[in-house]
């Protein structure tokens, strides 16, 4: 018997117009969304799950009721099912760091004793990219950050994985179980869910999680950390159109490269 | 009286949503000019679970409700008008009737592989001679022995070339009017006789194969008969009434798609130094093109959910289709006229909701017979 613990989040999606309102973005513009990277996450799990016989896969996430809909499609292409952590206290934080994210994940998963952790290199919102190692550092696992593919030998107990470097550099490597793999896009291709995937996935369990639960009070939650402003960041683009057959836009486009200093020693 | 969507709902129609847009919106102008029907898309509607979302589960279907599967055929009119039609096609026409009558062999052995989408349905009612009055039909079933013997042409049908199964209407007693028509499952693979004589080209929905099949002593076993003898016109009925209802939900897609399209040109399209949009009478054609989408929406759900209530719906059935079908054709031409130049060429897709918008008039039963049916409600 295995057991695969899948972090997810819902994310904010802002739309291509939308208006600053305080320290968020007005409700309006926003669409909420299963966090990209972590449906590369659920599809690995699922995938071992299904390769495998007896691989259990829950899946956790941080979040208000509404995100229920989200963690409800990890459910539907596969999870068997869900936690989802969630207080009253949460309504008066502006923003939930990564030590607090890691407290309580890392309760989760000494509730759970998963084999094996996977979390989305980061979240499209918040962006901090920290918390999947923040939590195997906490919790004692072994760690591999933005991992692009994975080979995993349950029997050895060894997870094979490939990473992604800076600057197109890679690294093959291999962490001991039990683990925790932050998984970047591209790893696999996410399945669409199926209808039926879907039907069964209301039926599925989503077991609500309080900070009592977890052996936490509120100041669980406390922050060095505040929000102070929000502003769009400037952007400046600037693209070159080029035109005639193959050779000449070749051409102008090496000019350009040289230009810029691309491939100077 | 509730107009939110259940979490189950809203969350299938955004998962099919995500799947049109990614897989079948990028070809579904490509399909047309190719004339081709993508059997590659249907597999993986197939696979999704989408081909029998109004069966029972028994049968290979999803179990789903009318409600779940209006919404699934909206999705996908919003992007491609002919896949949208042979699919409601398949699931209304070709694959419901078996449900509704068939007996547990026919359905073990016909409705599954429709269900699971292994093989596309089709469904043959109209004739050379007989569109709009069906029920004068010349294609003939005469007994012989354990056998019927088939004979007739049948125009227009949807899916004839790629079907691995046909529902034929045929008459079984001449002279008896509404109560001398069958319903027979044909085998075009196995059964002699059976020929498409034509597929023909259309002002749309050219990936979608419309047929002109030839009947010629089609010989087939008795237990081939849909129902009992004589129940063919009333399972029409029937099956109008829901399919009808897809309809109304394919013409709320299209509706939906041409709206979209023309809300989002209008607001990026610049003359005289400001969007199009900012223009009262643009923006009040993008506005009419959301009020009639909207309209044809809420008649299409509230046929659909009195569907699923078990009550009669040949009144709001025959509604939704008269008012969603129009509604299509209009917005679809108002979107053509928001893009200007741009909306006349193919690199849009507004041409081609009004291509594909027109036929929904005509379609299980022209818009001239909705008003005749519902004139016939309302006791006038
Ligand atoms: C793309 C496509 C797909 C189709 N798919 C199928 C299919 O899968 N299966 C199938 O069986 N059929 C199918 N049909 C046939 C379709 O249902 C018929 O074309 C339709 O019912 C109209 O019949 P008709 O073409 O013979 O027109 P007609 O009945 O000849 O009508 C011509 C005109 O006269 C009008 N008219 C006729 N009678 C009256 C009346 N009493 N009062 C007022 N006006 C009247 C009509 O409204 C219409 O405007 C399809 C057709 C097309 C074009």
């Amino acid at each position: 018997m295995m057991k695969i613990l899948v972090t997810v989040k819902e994310v904010a999606e802002v739309e291509d117009d939308f208006e600053i309102d305080g320290l968020g973005i007005d409700e309006a513009y926003l669409e909420y969304d299963l966090n990209e990277w972590d449906d590369y996450a659920v599809e690995e799990a699922v995938q071992i799950a299904e390769a495998g016989d007896d691989v259990e896969v829950v899946s956790v996430t941080i979040g208000p009721e509404r995100s229920e809909e989200t963690i409800r499609m990890a459910l539907a292409k596969g999870a068997d099912r869900a936690i989802r952590v969630w207080d009253d206290a949460f309504e008066s934080v502006d923003l939930l760091d990564v030590a607090a994210k890691t407290r309580l994940l890392a309760a989760v998963v000494e509730k759970e004793d998963p084999d094996l952790v996977l979390t989305g290199v980061q979240a499209a919102d918040d962006g901090f990219g920290a918390t999947g190692v923040s939590v195997a550092d906490e919790v004692g696992f072994e760690w591999a950050a933005v991992v692009n593919e994975l080979d995993l030998d349950a029997d050895g107990g060894v997870a094979n994985v490939r990473r992604e470097l800076e600057g197109g550099v890679e690294e093959l490597t291999e962490v001991d179980l039990p683990a925790v793999l932050t998984i970047q896009t591209g790893i696999n291709e996410p399945r669409y869910a199926s209808l039926r995937g879907i039907r069964q996935a209301q039926r599925k369990e989503i077991a609500p999680m309080s900070l009592d639960d977890l052996g936490f009070d509120a100041s669980a939650l406390d922050s060095p950390i505040a929000l102070t402003g929000m502003s769009e960041p400037e952007s400046e683009s600037d693209a070159t159109l080029f035109e005639g057959d193959a050779e000449e836009t070749a051409a102008q486009l090496a000019e350009v490269l040289r230009e810029k200093g691309v491939g100077a020693q | 009286m509730d107009f939110e969507l259940s979490a189950e709902h809203r969350m299938i129609r955004d998962s099919v949503r995500e799947f049109c847009e990614e897989e079948i919106a990028p070809i579904a102008q490509e399909v047309e000019n190719e004339h081709r029907f993508p059997a590659e898309v249907f597999e993986e509607l197939g696979e999704l679970d989408m081909m029998g979302v109004p069966i029972s589960e028994e049968y290979g279907g999803l179990g789903g409700d009318q409600l779940m599967y209006a919404l699934v055929t909206e999705e996908l009119g919003r992007v491609s008008g002919g896949i949208g039609l042979s699919y409601a096609a398949h699931v209304s026409l070709g694959s419901k009737p078996i449900e509704m009558f068939g007996t547990d062999e026919q359905k073990e052995r016909w409705l599954t592989p429709l269900a699971s989408g292994e093989e596309m349905a089709a469904w043959a009612l109209t004739e050379p001679g007989s569109g709009s009055d069906a029920s004068d039909m010349d294609t003939i079933a005469e007994k012989d022995g354990d056998e019927y013997v088939l004979n007739g042409t049948k125009q227009f049908i949807t899916n004839a070339s790629v079907a691995g199964s046909v529902l034929v209407k045929a008459v079984t007693e001449p002279g008896e009017g509404y109560d001398g028509i069958s319903t027979f499952i044909v085998d075009p693979e196995e059964d002699d006789g059976f020929e498409v004589t034509t597929v023909w080209d259309k002002m749309g929905l050219n990936c979608s194969p419309t047929c002109e099949i030839s009947l010629d002593d089609v010989r087939i076993p008795e237990e081939r008969l849909l129902g009992e003898e004589g129940e063919g016109w009333k399972q029409t009925m029937k099956t109008l009434d829901g399919g009808r209802i897809s309809i109304a939900a394919l013409s709320t897609g299209l509706a939906q798609g041409a709206y979209e399209a023309a809300k989002q040109y209008s607001g990026e399209r610049e003359q005289f130094g400001q969007p199009i949009s900012k223009f009262d009478a643009i923006r009040d054609k993008v506005v009419d093109m959301y009020r009639k989408t909207e309209r044809a929406r809420l008649l299409t759900h509230k046929a659909a959910v009195r569907y699923d209530a078990g009550e009669r719906v040949s009144t709001e059935s025959a509604l939704a289709k008269l008012d969603a079908s129009e509604a299509a054709r209009e917005v679809a031409e108002d979107a053509v006229q928001v893009l200007g130049g741009y909306g006349y060429t193919e690199d849009f897709s507004p041409q081609r909701f009004y291509r594909d918008a027109k036929l929904m008039e005509i379609g299980e039963g022209t818009s001239e017979i909705q008003h005749l049916v519902l004139g016939r409600q309302l006791g006038l």
